[in-house]
């Protein structure tokens, strides 16, 4: 059990904040899957719900422990993720033409979403282990390649989305590491330069989503439609929305997966720009309060890992929201404790829960 | 510090994030919400129509044509009792079936649903007369599959057929959907991906009458790709009719070049039943059928050759230096292996032969005795140089390979072990031996040309692209082997008595093996011809094997001849 002394030293925002956040999204679950109900016969808003009482109790056990003790065994969750991923590539059915998903009996498992959870840990430890010489190239390219090998198991199921979350997890973790800012431009400037190469790495249906994005005209009964009539629900929100469960683009079901990746359709469509800006700002506040956390802590580690969930929340947040908008091509990221998915929601809960922890822990002097 | 950096960076994305969101949900907001109150989308598919198919002189083999369908938008439908009176007996369907369409499409309200497929233009006009009364009323057009020449060239062709759930789910991310057809058979499925377009849509804002007032979104669809057979069109219809009333198969190569000229096997089929708004029926009948009208024997039957392999077993007999130009064996009518008696097909024998007038006579006896010369082993060896016992290679689907036994084969197969006597019947081309008529024609042109083995081909063309590059391997076999069965073949048609006379020409030079093979059915043999001409440098090779036929040297040579003379006529010979 924890002192006391623990108790006093918590926010109480850190978990209100990502509260607020999922009481929201049950909310337009519960509008998005209205809809639905009759086609997938699933009670969405209830398995959500469920999964984030599932979380919460996770987070209560997780802080019993000491994240430093938690960050000890970085290296084996890093294996485990790496097995499960080589085994996913290897044996996984295939749904939806993708190997994303390991069905076990009653619940289907994202494996990607963890491994972001893994890399944060990974990389903390890794960069908290060179603290000195994080100044220095070796340990730069490194970190790129614990990176690296989770990428590539990723984006070979394929799950292009899920791999690119993890590279702002990598920067932001280097950025806390102090890396010198001429390795991190440099590796930026060799990123955009060497990305035309990966062109041919894409499959086609990928290539044909970055396309669409620049030209969603170009493909108006594909991957531009969802873009298309995702646009029309947010764009007809207006200023206050037209109301909750009463959004016609949604009701009458001209978006498909509303209920996970484009979830924030619904919440434009029916609360309006007001409904963006409270989502929006609420994310920014719970970024905020993770990084103060991560201002008042005195461990090196306990920084990194906080900057690594700072960057990895933020980044779905924005890219999600900014998907759904047309403003970027669409990529398989979930809006973070909003979008449907047990996955996500437990790995995001368990980073929060970690944050919580290591601002328990911090010492005074 | 560090982390004030990236607070910063996130906050301004945050805040950009949300200027954006401003300008759409505030200053584009009203058109938006146009947009989605009136609820006028359409979603239109514009089908991408499948590439030609021509014959080597640019006639038209498989070609589209445009269809019309009824369709409605569930979304904008409207209508009172006595419209949907009227539009029933437009359309001739039940007022019931027709609400049915339009509840079952609720489920994708801005896509049309197809009310009746292939209308018919009378009926498409006078839909379109009345459109203005039944808003959410659609005339689409799209192609339709169309082949010109019915049955003829229809095994060369194939026809098309609805794709399957697995397929699907391995295609899906290529653009394929449901409802796409897709080749089965012929060069519609091997050049199926060539063929097919690509399909393009249109998202378009319509007002309340369904008037188009703004295009969101167009993407025109890709045409397929056009093919350019080696078939000559006419050549084939004369062929067909030929054939009429026989089941078998015929091929006509181009010597030099391993281009396939026509390419007939019968029973055949129509191939536009299977894409005809009503040809369930037809299509279940012809499946049906016993004969198998959806096998192109030239390339998937595998059949006993008979006489016709005494080719093989004579080049063995040649090369393995078991027999050579002078030897004269005899033939009394019979042979005797051990106690056991084989007969030659003239019971009153032949007298002695060399080995051409044992070609020209298709004289069993001679070859029972080559071919123990050379055994199982080295008449098999040969068989493979001369490419049986493996597909050819030809742009068709379903080739079958057929056997070529030998010793190991029997003992794995049938596990027991090779006899004499199995030697004996093999040297004439019956027992185990299953052989594809393609591959017999590649045989046959590998004497002609005293020595190439090619692939055979049907594609010349893709788009304006030259694809055709003739591929051939030398076989090995020398010179002075092919001289001296060419001179057996020769005689066979040009002299009297020879079993292929039948096939000759007055003006020309023509060689050829008949083939009559024994099926196991009583009275009932294949019968087969090989042949080619020029003798010396041929220009065509040609194959004909009749189903059930009779003998090789009745039908298959006046066939042969007319189809030689036919060749002349149109200018190939």
């Amino acid at each position: 059990m924890y002192k006391i002394r623990y108790r006093k030293n918590f926010d109480p925002l850190l978990i209100i904040l990502p509260l607020a956040i999922c009481v929201i999204g049950l909310f337009f679950l519960y509008s998005a899957s209205r809809g639905m109900q009759e086609l997938k016969g699933m009670d969405f808003m209830s398995r959500q719900a469920a999964w984030i009482l599932v979380g919460l109790l996770l987070l209560v056990l997780t802080i019993n422990v000491d994240f430093r003790r938690i960050l000890d065994w970085s290296y084996l969750y890093y294996f485990v993720i790496v097995l499960v991923l080589a085994a996913l590539l290897a044996f996984g059915g295939s749904k939806m033409g993708a190997r994303r998903w390991l069905n076990l009996g009653w619940i289907v498992f994202q494996p990607s979403e963890f491994s972001k959870l893994a890399l944060i840990l990974a990389l903390a430890f890794y960069l908290g282990n060179n603290r000195f010489s994080a100044r220095g190239l070796k340990t730069y390219i490194g970190a790129f390649l614990i990176t690296g090998i989770l990428f590539m198991l990723i984006v070979g199921e394929p799950d292009l989305g899920s791999a690119i979350a993890l590279l702002p997890v990598l920067f932001a973790i280097l950025l806390a590491a102090e890396a010198p800012f001429k390795f991190i431009f440099g590796s930026i400037l060799l990123g955009a330069a060497a990305s035309p190469m990966f062109w041919n790495f894409l499959k086609d249906y990928q290539k044909r989503r970055l396309l669409v994005f620049l030209n969603p005209d170009m493909d108006p009964l594909g991957a531009g439609y969802t873009i298309i009539q995702s646009k029309i629900a947010i764009g007809s929100g207006g200023l206050f929305g037209r109301g909750w469960m009463s959004g016609t683009q949604n009701q009458l079901n001209f978006l498909p997966e509303r209920h996970t990746d484009f979830i924030f359709s619904v919440v434009g469509e029916e609360w309006g720009f007001m409904g963006s800006i409270l989502v929006i700002g609420l994310f920014c506040l719970l970024i905020a309060r993770i990084l103060a956390v991560g201002e008042r802590t005195n461990d090196f580690y306990g920084r990194l890992v906080v900057a690594g969930v700072a960057g990895l929340i933020s980044f779905q947040a924005i890219v999600n929201i900014a998907m759904t908008a047309g403003f970027m091509p669409v990529v398989g990221l979930p809006l973070p404790f909003i979008s449907y998915g047990g996955s996500s929601l437990i790995t995001t809960w368990l980073c929060i829960a970690l944050v919580i922890n290591i601002d328990m822990r911090r010492t005074i002097f | 510090m560090r982390l004030r950096f990236i607070k910063n960076i996130t906050v301004f994305f945050f805040i950009a994030l949300a200027l954006l969101l401003a300008y759409i949900q505030c200053i584009q907001s009203p058109r938006y919400t146009e947009l989605s109150r009136n609820n006028r989308i359409r979603l239109i598919p514009l089908p991408a129509p499948r590439g030609n198919v021509y014959d080597r002189n640019g006639k038209v083999l498989a070609t589209s044509t445009l269809a019309f369908d009824c369709s409605v938008i569930p979304q904008e439908f409207e209508s009172d009792k006595d419209k949907m009176i009227k539009l029933s007996s437009l359309l001739g369907l039940g007022r019931e079936r027709i609400e049915d369409v339009i509840e079952k499409g609720s489920g994708a309200p801005f896509m049309a649903s197809v009310l009746k497929k292939d209308i018919g233009k009378e009926s498409a006009i006078a839909i379109s007369e009345a459109i203005l009364d039944f808003p959410g009323l659609i005339i689409s057009t799209y192609p339709v599959r169309y082949y010109p020449y019915g049955n003829t060239c229809s095994h060369v062709l194939g026809h098309l057929g609805k794709i399957s759930g697995e397929e699907i789910g391995v295609l899906k991310n290529y653009g394929y959907k449901t409802v796409d057809l897709v080749g089965r058979g012929g060069i519609e499925l091997y050049y199926n991906n060539y063929l097919r377009g690509e399909d393009g849509g249109r998202q378009t804002e319509v007002d309340a009458r369904g008037r188009q007032l703004d295009v969101l979104g167009i993407r025109e669809p890709e045409r397929g790709r056009d093919i350019t057979l080696t078939i000559d069109i006419e050549l084939e219809r004369y062929i067909d009719s030929l054939l009429e009333g026989h089941r078998g198969a015929v091929a006509v190569m181009e010597s030099s070049s391993g281009e396939m000229l026509a390419l007939v096997s019968k029973p055949d089929f129509d191939p536009n039943i299977f894409v005809a708004a009503d040809g369930t029926g037809a299509i279940r009948s012809l499946m049906r059928r016993r004969d198998y009208p959806l096998v192109n024997r030239a390339i998937s039957g595998a059949y006993p050759p008979g006489s016709v392999f005494k080719i093989v077993t004579a080049t063995a007999a040649l090369e393995m230096e078991k027999i050579n130009k002078k030897e004269r064996l005899d033939c009394a009518g019979f042979y005797m292996l051990g106690n056991r008696r084989f007969n030659c097909w003239k019971k009153s024998g032949h007298g002695t032969q060399e080995i051409t007038d044992g070609i020209k006579n298709s004289c069993n006896v001679f070859f029972y005795q080559i071919g123990r010369r050379a055994g199982v082993d080295g008449i098999s060896q040969y068989a493979l140089t001369y490419g049986f016992g493996a597909a050819t290679g030809m742009d068709l689907p379903y080739e079958a390979a057929g056997i070529v036994p030998d010793k190991a084969w029997k003992r794995r197969r049938k596990k027991e072990s090779w006899y004499e006597g199995d030697t004996v019947n093999y040297a004439i081309g019956q027992g185990y031996l299953l052989v594809t008529p393609a591959q017999l024609l590649r045989m046959a042109n590998a004497v002609g040309t005293e020595g190439e083995l090619f692939v055979p081909s049907l594609v010349k063309k893709i788009s304006d692209v030259d694809i055709f590059a003739p591929e051939k391997k030398h076989t090995g076999i020398s010179e002075d082997t092919f001289k001296i069965i060419k001179e057996g073949m020769r005689k066979a048609v040009e002299e009297r008595g020879g079993t292929a006379s039948g096939a000759r020409v007055d003006g020309m030079d023509i060689a050829g093996k008949t083939g009559t093979a024994e099926t196991g059915i009583e009275r009932k043999t294949h019968a087969w011809f090989a042949g080619f001409s020029p003798v010396e440098k041929p220009k065509i090779s040609l194959v004909i094997f009749l189903e059930y036929g009779g003998k090789g040297g009745a039908h298959p040579c006046s066939m042969a001849s007319d189809i030689f003379k036919k060749l002349r006529g149109i200018g190939y010979l």
